[in-house]
This record gives C-alpha cells, structure tokens and sequence, in this order.
C-alpha cells in the first residue's frame, strides 16, 4: 500500500527507551551497536533475571504524577512521557486542539498488583469462582483498574493529559499497526487535512503476561530480547526548522509476504536505490525476521545496515518507532543523506519508510 | 475524487445472527437486552446485556451461519486448536464478514481487498490463573513450565482479523483499529478515505466486540458505567431518568469499495460515505467533555469532507449510551451545531435495543443506517419516555418511524475522548 507523496516533514521527536529520554543520541547508540541491558526490574518478582532492553527510571521533572500514573498502564506512562517531550521539541504550545494524533499500540497491560489482588479474592484452592469474583474479586481492584487495561488509553491518557485534540486513532500493532499509524498522519499532512500530527509506537514487552506469553509462544527460545519504549514523530508540511523530509511510508499485507518477503524486500530496496551514504535500518520483531530482513538486504548488495532492534531489544508496537527516530537522529547528525527503515512484525507483515536530509 | 460505497454488509447481534435479524428486531420496537447467559453472572452487580443467543461457542454452531461451502476448513481447525472460539468477538466479526462477503457478492476477483477491522481489547481468561495461584500470588515459574498452544490467560486482540483475512485468502494489507467505542467508525472513515484516495478500490471493514465476559462485565461495572439497575430497560438513552449503558456484543463487517468497481462488476451499491470527521475531547479520563465541544467537531469536520450544510442531514443516529453524562453531552453537541435545524432533525439510539458493542458500536449503527436508507424507517430509541429538559434534541421514542431520508449522521464516541462521525448518502 502506498500513498501519494507531496511533502511532509519531520518538525520533531521523542524517544525514551533503555537509551534514556532524549532522541539525540539514539542513532549514535544504535550505530557503535552499544547494547543497553540489564536485569528486568519489572520481570524480577516473577520471572527472576531476565535480560533486557529497559527504559530507567523516568526523570521526576518529566514524569506523568503519581495521580495519573494509577491509571495508566506502563505503556500509556512511556507514551505520556513521549508526548510531553516532543511537544516540548517542536515548540508546540498553541492550537494543540487541532493537532492529530496517531499511535501503534500493542496488548493491554494492567497492574500485575491490581490483577493479584483481584485473583486473591476470586480464586480458593486453585478454583476461579465466579461467585467470589462477583462478590469480592471486582471490589479489590481500582474501580479505574479497565482504563489501565483498554489499549487505546495507550494513546488517550496522553492525549487528554496535553491537550491533544484533534483527528486520532490507536491501531493495534505487532509492527504493521505502527506503519499504518504512521501512514494516516503523512496522508493528513499530504494532503493538507491537517496542519500538525504526531505518530508513533508506544508497547512494553517486560509485563509479565506478555513475557509469559512470548516464551511460552517460543519467541525467547529463538532468542527474542525484550524491550519497551515509545517513539514519535511530529510532521508538518512547514518546511522551515525541518528535521527532514519524510518521503515514504509503505506498509505491506500478510499474503503477499507468505509467499515472497524475499522478493518484496528487495524491490524496496531496488526502489530505494541506496548510494554508499545511504543507511537502512532494520527493525524485526524476532530472531527469525531480523534474519530474513538481513539476509534479503545482504542479497540485494546493502551493505550499511543497522539492526536496531539488536540494540535496544524488541519493543513491539513501539519497535519501528523508535527505529524511525533513530534514524532521524541519523539523517541530522550528518551520517546519512537518507535513511530507509524497515520493519517485519511477529505477523510477518512489512513496512518500510524512508526520511530524507533537508540540509 | 474516488466516491467510496458501502456494496454489502453483515451484522451479528442480540437479535440473532445477520443482518435481517437486526433490522427485524429495530423495526419491531424489541429489545434484545436480557439476562446474562453465557456465563454465571447472577452475583454480579450487572446481570444483563444485548447478548447473542449462544451460551458456548462450539463449531457445530459456526459452521451453519457461515454460510460457505468452498472454504478450506483447515484454517478453521487451526484457530479452534489454539481455543479461538473461547473469544466470542473472533465468531461474531467472522460470521459478519461472511455475510457482507456474500452479499456484495465477492469473490476470486475481489480477494485483493484489505481489511480494516475495529476489534475490542483481549479477553482475559481469569480462570487460567487459578492452576498457577498460591498464597504468594501467581507462581509464574509454575505456569512456566505447563506448555500450551492455545491461549492463556488472554486472547489476542487481532485474532478475528487474522482469521478472516486468511479464511477469503485476501492479499491487501490489514488493519487493526483499536480505539475503544469510537474504532467502528474510524474503521469505515479509513477505509472509505483509502477508497477516495486510490490507495485501494476494494476493502472490507467494520467492526466486532464482546465484553460479556466476568472481567469485561465486571471491568465495567467497577467504572460505573452501566446502570445499576438489573433490568430490562436498563438503557434509556436520552430519557430523563438514564443511569447507564448496557453492554452488548455483536459485529458488523461492510464491503466498502469506489463506486466505479462496483459498477464494474455489476453490484449496485447499497450507500455512499459521504463524510467522516474525529476529534479527541483532551479533557477527563472519566468523563466526556460536558460541552460536547469534541463531539460537535468530528461532526463539522464530516461535514465539511461531505461539502454539506448541516440542515442536508435528515437524520442522526446518535452514540446514546443512556449514561447521564454522555447524553447530554451528544446533545448539547448536536444543538449547537444543527441549530434551529435540530428541532426537526429526528435522532435516535439503537443501544437501548442491543446494548453497547464497545470497538463494534460504530459499525453495528451504521449497519442499521443502511438499513434506514434501504428501507426508509428510522429505528426508534428502546425505553425512551420521558424527555429531559437538558437533552433538548428530537429524539424518536421507541417506535421506530416511517420516513424516507437521504443523508444520515451517526456518530460514535468512545471512552477515553475519541470522537468520529460518518455520515452516508442514498445510492440514487
């Protein structure tokens, strides 16, 4: 799928990740491939040491307040967090009513606390009851427990904490959502439906029912390295103080990939028609497609490949994201005219965008 | 510009399985809303909801509303190995997307479409945590080492997706809207704009949701957003005596494609998306914005795409969930924006009838605005009776009404601030 480009660009960032909680930087850190981890603090109490890619401990200057942080789940804070920190880089105070927002989002996380609780009260002897959740397990919880679970509250908790008004939509994403998310924002501002929009990712592999879920789903055998994190994006067709140009934003199906990802990546690529000031950045949700999207690339002659997700872990839906500030981070510091950043989900779906120098 | 039509459609809902059943029970004044069946509810604070007729979903009840007879089972077999049938959402958007499948009559040729879906957050399982819960809380090393294929403790939100994209083989990429109660409409607004952009011609889209299920029930009533009252007429949307909404569940799923292939291929479309429009109210987590200032823009920005004045609309399907903020809140919103026009305007709500569909509310009205432009009779708004003085709007009461309309806006606003309006077109 692809769009009709007029031009569309990059006017700011945000990142936070294992990296920290400035997007300057994070395409250096990529490029010395410098690996961020550590023991899980969040994994600890259930899983024990379990390596990974962990955003620190959020500064208390720009952290969301411990109020609103009850009813968020960790995703939704990162995203905040994200959302504070790009408004403060583009400079945009006004008019945030009629800025458009659009987010990958990935699989409910609530408090594993809060759950506890609520299954203490429900369950005797190993036996959910019904009766004991009805009468007991649902008065344990946080009456506002459902808006930590809801997965567009990823998106809205950060929307309504900074006024963020205007067109919006959460895409659930095992990579493609991310794209898609990314695609609508670059087609309002193309086609002049909308003067300012942000896009990005925001997902956290390190809850503990997610992680349960990936190793039982044979994902951490293969060698998949958690991560979280939340990247965005602000775009506008105001040329002036641009970051770059954002030139492409494809996203393909499911199909097409099954039977030819080799093929597909390849004519991108072709399409792409990279000098050898070029850059590509991979971002693959799991061992086996970051090994497809390398092998593709080294077949097609690339060879200034970068595998992000090799260095800051697989964050899910923020993991094409982050990889897209990375590569902005890249693009600005000089190290390339143009950067195509590719990402393959658990899916096996794939997207592609390409952002261009304006210097 | 691409004109996009809508050229099929399908419904599940509290009125049975397809979209006949969902215009009878509108057009008859029902209300499906009921007791709780699928699961015990009975020490629940809230004990009814617009539930399909259907206790446990096995495939013996599938395979008949399914409707195909040239479809290779295998993938079938493969999402009940993982236990996908135990996420009554995955059911309900397949066998709506069937119908729609069907009666736009799709085929081989139309296999390229993409599929942009509206699906409700993960259903938890609670049950599965119990083999792995011990005085200290859950034992994760326990549950570490029992291996299984099939889901535990929740489901995957795009599973209903997957299943439908490989069931048709459908080639175009697909789309997973998650955005709460306003994800239905953002399905069809997405794919109508991908319509008129040439980015494709063919899409099928809509939405499926079930909340009736212990923790989706219970999430909800801990928010206080269902009444507290365990009746029947629980959801009196726009009446001055509401205290909440009612849950329901179902799907709706609409071939969407430009006009031009529709015609091509000898299909007369059923209805144009004229415009869309969403906003975002930024203003409380747990309440809509009382001015309903958000709301009153998704409906002027779809209205500005549809090139109409506000006087063209003939009728509103409102969001109306019978909770006392919302409401008003809607109309406060419509008042403003219509005028003096809003006097006339007739309005009416469809969840008094089949409950809130949460991710699918969206699509299901927008199936039963189709059904208005198809049939010219606009459904009445169940248990409606006694008008409040601040929803000072023209709401239908509960028996639906004759009338023949050409421009419909439905609007559809979600939890967390999401706001989007649809408006659709007569097919002259």
């Amino acid at each position: 799928m692809m769009h009709q480009r007029h031009e569309v660009y990059v006017q700011g960032a945000a990142a936070i990740s294992a990296f920290g909680v400035d997007w300057r930087g994070l395409g250096a850190a990529v490029t010395t491939n410098s690996l961020a981890l550590s023991p899980a603090r969040q994994l600890a109490d259930s899983h024990g040491s379990v390596i990974a890619s962990e955003v620190a401990a959020i500064p208390l200057a720009i952290d969301v307040d411990a109020r609103a942080c009850k009813l968020m789940s960790y995703p939704a804070r990162l995203n905040a967090v994200a959302l504070r920190q790009v408004l403060h880089d583009t400079g945009w105070e006004n008019g945030r009513d009629e800025i458009a927002f659009y987010l990958g989002v990935g699989a409910s996380g609530g408090s594993v606390a809060e759950l506890t609780e609520m299954l203490r009260a429900s369950i005797d002897e190993q036996i959910f009851s019904l009766e004991r959740f009805g009468t007991a397990g649902l008065a344990a919880c946080n009456p506002l427990f459902a808006f930590q679970l809801m997965n567009n509250f990823t998106l809205c908790h950060g929307a309504i904490l900074h006024g963020i008004g205007g067109p919006n939509s959460a895409f659930y994403s095992r990579g493609n959502g991310t794209v898609a998310a990314l695609s609508e924002a670059m087609h309002l501002v193309a086609s002049g439906e909308c003067e300012r929009v942000l896009a990005g990712g925001a997902d956290s592999a390190l809850h503990p029912v997610t992680w349960a879920q990936l190793c039982r789903e044979g994902f951490v055998d293969e060698g998949f390295i958690p991560g979280e994190g939340a990247g965005l994006l602000a775009l506008s067709r105001e040329s002036d103080k641009a970051l770059a140009e954002l030139s492409q934003c494809e996203f393909h199906s499911t199909a097409k990939l099954r039977s030819g990802a080799a093929t597909l990546v390849s004519d991108i690529i072709q399409n792409f028609k990279p000098t050898v000031d070029d850059l590509v950045l991979l971002s693959a949700w799991g061992v086996p497609s970051r090994e497809r999207l390398l092998q593709a690339c080294k077949v097609s002659g690339v060879n200034n490949v970068i595998d992000v997700a090799a260095c800051l872990g697989d964050a899910l839906a923020a993991a094409p994201a982050l990889a897209w500030v990375a590569a902005l981070d890249l693009l600005v510091a000089g190290k390339a005219p143009r950067v195509l950043v590719l990402n393959a989900g658990i899916d096996g779906g794939l997207g592609c965008i390409v952002l261009r120098s304006v210097a | 510009m691409t004109t996009a039509v809508i050229s099929g459609f399908g419904a599940v809902s509290a009125f049975g399985v397809g979209s006949a059943q969902l215009f009878d029970g509108l057009a008859s004044a029902r209300s499906a809303v009921g007791q709780i069946r699928s699961f015990d509810a009975s020490h629940f604070p809230t004990r009814v909801a617009g539930e399909v007729d259907v206790a446990a979903i096995e495939r013996h009840w599938i395979m008949p509303h399914l409707g195909i007879i040239n479809t290779d089972t295998r993938v079938l077999d493969e999402f009940e190995s993982i236990g996908a049938w135990r996420d009554r959402k995955i059911v309900f958007g397949l066998l709506a997307a069937m119908e729609a499948w069907r009666n736009a009559r799709c085929g081989i040729a139309e296999q390229a479409a993409g599929l942009v879906m509206a699906l409700g957050l993960e259903q938890a399982f609670l049950e599965d945590f119990a083999p792995f819960f011990n005085d200290k809380g859950i034992d994760w090393q326990a549950e570490q080492a029992v291996r299984s294929t099939g889901f535990r403790y929740r489901s995957d939100v795009d599973l209903a997706a997957q299943l439908i994209s490989r069931l048709l083989d459908l080639t175009g990429p697909t789309i997973v809207n998650a955005s709460a109660c306003a994800a239905g409409g953002l399905a069809i607004a997405q794919a109508a704009s991908l319509i008129e952009r040439g980015t494709a011609s063919i899409i099928l889209c809509g939405g499926a949701d079930s909340m009736v299920n212990p923790l989706g029930i219970g999430g909800m009533t801990r928010l206080g957003a269902p009444s507290p009252r365990c009746e029947l007429d629980a959801c009196r949307p726009f009446d001055s005596r509401r205290d909440g909404l009612v849950i329901g569940e179902g799907a709706a799923m609409f071939v969407v494609e430009s006009e031009q292939r529709a015609l091509q291929r000898g299909v007369k479309p059923l209805a144009r998306v004229l415009g869309y429009g969403s906003s975002q109210d930024a203003y409380r987590v747990t309440a809509p914005r009382p001015d309903g200032a958000a709301a009153r823009t998704a409906m002027q920005c779809a209205l500005k795409r549809a090139q109409l004045d506000g006087s063209a609309v003939d009728y509103i399907n409102a969001h109306g969930t019978g909770t006392p903020l919302n409401d008003v809140a809607e109309a406060r919103a419509i008042r403003e924006l219509f005028g003096a026009h809003a006097d006339r305007l007739p309005v009416s709500s469809i969840k008094g009838a089949i409950g809130h569909l949460m991710a699918a509310s969206g699509a299901i009205e927008l199936a039963a605005c189709v059904m208005s432009l198809q049939q010219n009779l606009l459904p009445g708004t169940a248990h409606h009776q006694q008008k409040d003085p601040h929803c000072a709007i023209n709401v239908i009461g509960e028996q639906p009404r004759e009338e023949k309309v050409d421009v419909i806006l439905s609007n559809s606003f979600g939890f967390g601030g999401q706001n989007v309006s649809v408006i659709l077109g007569r097919y002259q």
